[in-house]
């Protein structure tokens, strides 16, 4: 080869590397757990439409007769936003560079030439487009399971709006696991205990720190009413002081830039010892 | 002869007797897991509400006052689900039990060695079962121990007599369950991240999916499909607490059965000392 | 040219030393980087490559500070130890994925990686997933990955591990091929007569610390606490071995079927002594005059101890 290439720029080497790790995220026995998860609202929202439509039992939640926007609505809340969304972020976030140091395919990869933030933003590129392929197709069609054609016109821009949240809490949350991933030694405990831990008792505490929650941002977005089951969601319902659905925007898209670009940073400085 | 032989000699003394390998596995993995601080510390403050127990105990056998804390069924039913975090958190402790192997290609080892899969599987469930059995089964029966020993007569253990197998049922059930599905995830991965993170997804995600369909359908049959739900209703029922059930206890148990033998299943496709790959 | 210098170059692992204030100009060509077990040669490999930051002194490679510079890789080939792969992925599109971050096209990346694949006869097996491969496929496809971008200098670590004989000798045979191209190549093994068979430049490592580099056979000379052991074969061994032992130099002879084995303390003044004994015929024919330790195993056993 007479001429060498000149080395790829920080967004070609994220580009090319987002190319390489798509197939093995989207084909990986991981993306099982993706489709299981994202397989059970489904389920349910055929549950819902078949009990629906025998008409021999009407939709209750919580003993009240509810139409198919209101169950929808819910399992936004329950399944989408409590649970799969942050569960996605940590499992794929954290895994981002882990997934590579555990399998011991790092190397390959850092000694190429092209920036080590490259890689954390083009392998963060494949786990975004990875869940959104997955998350969102499954909230469209528990939609249109539970939602009545005649309904449809009503309710689209809320729809939209739910896809669009979800893709932000997606992305949020993402890039601060790969920040996690990138920085600590045992990023799946601290990922874990941040959701389920943090998020949950700062969103219930009155004051100021709910915002040190990505969950405050993302679920001040949600059209529909949040369903109070249990102690814990009726007082994070009372607490409730959504900011304007701009300012979480820009606080998520803050987020998503802050978290990436400390993710850089720690990646570029830090060593990673394979085991042999 | 006066000079002896310096050459490669076969091991002529005593062996174990075929079918104890399993617990040189074991042994392994307990002393592994003994090995990092941080399982101790979560094994010592295992202990630390059976402590609080233990205080309970003794003052309500030694003060008047204190009545209102009299020993109950309760106090151990509520002990053992006091301990449900700690043995969540033991039971994924145990993801890397046999990933670890398979990421490190030691099947074909271990499985060339005269191990059976059986006594490596038993060896492999031995330290998750131990554990979780060290922290429930063990310290609950050493607060019916303590609560004799306080109030100086058998009284209560006569009345309750239910209550030992009550515990032994509960305690079993929970640790079976628990071993066998995670050493089973464990089985299906290289990497025990990944085992940890799909045992704690499908642990919460099955109990919301079960709440979600009992609340659209106003069935509490789909408990079924949530094993923290069905143990709830073989706790509930063992300890004799009072009201309407989700299920039956012959269904919750014969759930808790099918759940270890899709385990045993899964576990007896996996453990091989090859791998085709296609 | 050189291809690795350092200057006082420390690694150490929180209390543990991995590398002790190591000052090496490595030079182009092919040059073999030997040592024991847990001797540093893995962190000096990580040190070269980028994966690890220097705890004191420098490292340069290529005249350029390899610690974040990732545009130097454009010039560097490196295959690791480790065997570790995206198993689901054929090997063709691992190099050819792996090409591609050199900022090659696809088309080209896929020319590279296909031209690198039949460097290492693995052209038949290109389109297997990497998991079927047996070890010594896949230690080639590791191999490939490494040079699809034509660098400069390769660094290998391990190379041969789990190949069979045959494609042992073949890609040694291919390696001397690519440095006699312009190719430097840095490879660390263990096995010490296949890093013989590749060049007799060497790095020898032991406790983190140089122990030798240079030429086999010049650090052989040097090595003065171990005399030299030359193999005389003829009939009249008895006759030569009294005429040599008169000679200061001689430590010691012992006598073997055919011949006799002289110690010696100065092996030049002892060669030119055994060939004027040959030229003067008067011991009668001396048929073969070898030097059983004036090689790598000697060297790594005299100076490592083992």
């Amino acid at each position: 080869m007479s001429t060498r290439p000149v080395p790829p720029s920080f967004a070609a080497g994220a580009v090319r590397v987002f190319g390489l790790s798509l197939g093995e995220m989207l084909w990986s026995r991981r993306t099982v757990f993706l489709l299981l998860i994202t397989g059970a609202p489904v389920f349910l929202a055929l549950v819902a439409r078949i009990v629906q439509g025998s008409g021999v039992v009407p939709l209750r939640v919580n003993g009240a007769a509810v139409d198919g926007g209101s169950i929808f609505g819910m399992m936004i809340w329950v399944f989408f936003l409590r649970f799969i969304v942050p569960v996605l972020g940590v499992f794929y976030g954290t895994a981002l560079i882990a997934d590579e140091v555990e399998d011991r395919t790092l190397t390959y990869l850092f000694t190429r030439p092209i920036r080590r933030g490259a890689v954390l933003v083009g392998k963060y590129l494949a786990y975004i487009v990875s869940t959104t392929l997955v998350v969102l197709p499954s909230v469209v069609l528990v939609y249109f399971l539970l939602v009545p054609l005649g309904q449809v016109a009503r309710t689209f821009v809320a729809f939209a709006a739910d896809l669009g949240l979800l893709a932000l809490g997606l992305a949020a949350y993402g890039a601060l696991f790969a920040l996690v991933g990138a920085a600590l030694k045992r990023p799946l405990v601290s990922g874990l205990v941040f959701v389920f831990g943090w998020e949950q008792v700062a969103l219930l505490v009155p004051g100021y720190l709910k915002r040190f929650t990505v969950a405050h941002y993302v679920q001040a977005l949600v059209p529909h009413a949040m369903p109070s089951e249990g102690v814990a969601s009726l007082l994070q319902s009372v607490l409730r002081d959504n900011p304007p659905a701009l300012v979480c925007i820009l606080v998520l898209a803050a987020v998503v830039g802050a978290a990436l670009w400390l993710g850089v940073k720690a990646v570029e400085s830090r060593e990673y010892v394979l085991d042999q | 002869m006066p000079i002896h032989d310096q050459g490669y000699r076969r091991y002529a003394g005593r062996r174990r007797p075929t079918g104890t390998a399993w617990w040189v596995i074991a042994r392994q993995q307990i002393r592994t897991v003994l090995s990092q601080k941080r399982y101790l510390i979560l094994l010592l403050l295992a202990w630390v509400p059976f402590v609080g127990r233990v205080v309970q105990i003794y003052l309500a056998a030694n003060f008047q006052q204190a009545s209102f804390l009299a020993t109950s069924a309760q106090l151990f039913r509520g002990f053992l689900d006091q301990q449900g975090l700690f043995v969540f958190l033991l039971i994924v402790g145990a993801s890397g039990a046999i990933a670890d192997d398979r990421r490190a290609n030691a099947l074909q080892v271990y499985l060339s060695k005269p191990l059976t899969r059986v006594e490596y599987i038993a060896g492999k469930l031995f330290a998750p079962l131990a554990f979780v059995l060290g922290v429930t089964l063990l310290p609950a029966l050493l607060l019916l121990v303590v609560h004799v020993a306080f109030s100086g007569s058998l009284t209560f253990v006569v009345q309750n007599l239910y209550l030992l197998p009550a515990i032994v049922l509960y305690s079993v059930v929970l640790a079976l369950v628990g071993a066998f599905t995670m050493v089973a995830l464990s089985s299906l991965s290289k990497s025990r991240r990944f085992t940890a993170l799909t045992f704690t997804g499908l642990f919460f995600f099955t109990t919301a999916m079960y709440q979600a369909l009992q609340r659209i359908t106003g069935s509490r049959l789909w408990a079924l499909i949530s094993p923290r739900d069905m143990l709830s209703v073989i706790g509930d029922a063992a300890f004799r607490v009072p009201g309407a059930r989700a299920l039956p206890l012959w269904a919750a148990l014969l759930g808790m059965t099918v759940i270890i033998a899709l385990s045993i299943l899964v576990l007896e496709r996996r453990i091989r000392g090859v791998e085709v790959v296609k | 040219m050189t291809i690795v210098t350092s200057e006082h170059l420390s690694k150490w692992y929180g209390q543990v030393s991995g590398l002790n204030d190591v000052s090496v100009s490595v030079p182009s060509g092919i040059t073999g980087l030997l040592g024991p077990n847990g001797a540093g040669k893995s962190t000096f490999m990580k040190l070269i490559t980028g994966q690890l930051r220097p705890s004191k002194g420098q490292v340069r490679v290529l005249g350029e500070p390899i610690w974040d510079n990732p545009a130097l890789f454009q010039r560097i080939g490196f295959c690791p130890e480790q065997d570790a792969f995206y198993d689901r992925m054929t090997g063709r599109e691992w190099v050819s994925a792996l090409a591609g971050l050199h900022g090659f096209d696809e088309r080209t990346a896929a020319d590279a990686a296909a031209r690198a694949i039949a460097a290492v006869e693995l052209t038949e097996a290109a389109d297997r997933k990497i998991g079927s491969y047996s070890k010594g496929m896949r230690q080639r496809i590791k191999l490939a990955q490494a040079i699809a971008h034509e660098p400069e200098l390769l660094i290998l670590d391990e190379p041969l591990s789990g190949m069979d004989p045959l494609m042992r000798r073949r890609t040694v045979k291919q390696i001397k091929e690519w440095a006699r191209n312009g190719t430097s190549v840095l490879v660390s093994s263990h096995i010490l007569h296949e890093i013989e068979s590749m060049t007799s430049n060497i790095l020898l490592i032991n406790n983190g610390r140089i122990v030798a580099e240079g030429d086999v056979h010049q650090i052989r000379d040097l090595i003065d606490e171990h005399p030299h052991t030359v193999s005389i074969r003829t009939v009249q061994a008895h006759a030569v071995a009294r005429e040599l032992l008169a000679d200061e130099g001689v430590v010691s002879v012992r006598f073997d079927p055919g011949g006799l084995v002289v110690e010696t303390a100065r092996p030049d003044a002892f060669y030119a002594r055994v060939t004027d004994l040959a030229a003067s015929g008067r011991f009668g024919p001396i048929d073969e005059i070898t030097s059983p330790d004036d090689n790598l195993q000697a060297v790594f056993r005299y100076l490592v101890k083992q």
